[in-house]
């Protein structure tokens, strides 16, 4: 059985990283358009630093990520086998899709 | 004007990059769900993979969100294990087999920082009592 099945940390490390420089860059633009106040000069430069990640949390990412997707497709799979089909299809995915979105 | 051009052109080379980052995750998560569905003696339809994909990339945008709320919350730059089990805060059966996750690979480290201090003292030995070594 091959148990090449789980995701790679890279991979989540640069969503990751890109879905933070996005925010801090936001945050400068935010700051920007408020800059009247001095006394948030100090504060404003240690939020616009991007946000890292612990090697570790990325590995727990990883295995979260891969309980999602089998979450979705065991769940997606026990209605289809409900059903007696061979295939999983939208149908099934649909019904499960409420209660996973819930869970996670 | 100028600025907006120049931001504009950064947003585009986001917008490959993140088709890129998008298109590796989804052969990815396409490759598990396959696995999972045989593990069932079932078959998956190539579009509900691909959608079962595109979901779990929203999830993974929404939980860099997510953890970097937590480390901000508690004062911190870095994201740990305890923001990430944080986050699966809503199911209590997840939230439990990620921390045993979390626990084993600490242990893991653990055991193999262990190991190499071992080694290191035993070459440190062997060598002293060959070769006349200047202390650093």
């Amino acid at each position: 059985m091959e148990d090449a099945n789980t995701f790679d940390p890279d991979l989540v490390h640069a969503i990751f990283k890109l879905v933070w420089n996005r925010r801090a860059l936001e945050r400068e633009r935010n700051e920007g358009a408020d800059a009247l106040d001095i006394q948030v000069g100090a504060g404003a430069s240690k939020k616009n630093r991007p946000t890292y990640a612990n090697a570790n949390a990325l590995k727990l990412s990883c295995e979260l990520l891969r309980i999602f997707i089998t979450e979705a497709v065991q769940r997606a799979a026990t209605i289809a086998e409900a059903e007696g089909v061979s295939k999983i299809e939208a149908t099934h995915l649909e019904r499960i899709l409420p209660q996973l979105l819930l869970d996670f | 004007m100028e600025a907006d051009g120049a931001g504009s052109d950064v947003e585009r080379e986001d917008e490959s990059v993140i088709e890129l980052l998008r298109d590796r995750f989804r052969l990815l998560t396409i490759s598990i769900a396959e696995a999972q569905a045989k593990r069932n003696d079932l078959e998956i339809s190539l579009p509900i993979a691909a959608c079962i994909a595109d979901l779990a990339f929203k999830y993974t945008e929404q939980l860099a969100k997510d953890l970097e709320l937590f480390a901000q919350h508690a004062s911190r730059k870095s994201i740990n294990m305890e923001d990430v089990i944080l986050s699966a805060h809503r199911n209590e059966h997840l939230a439990t087999s990620l921390r045993s996750f979390g626990t084993d690979l600490k242990s893991k480290e653990a055991q193999s920082e262990r190991k190499r201090k071992k080694p290191s003292r035993k070459e440190d030995k062997a060598t002293t009592s060959v070769v006349h070594i200047p202390d650093n």
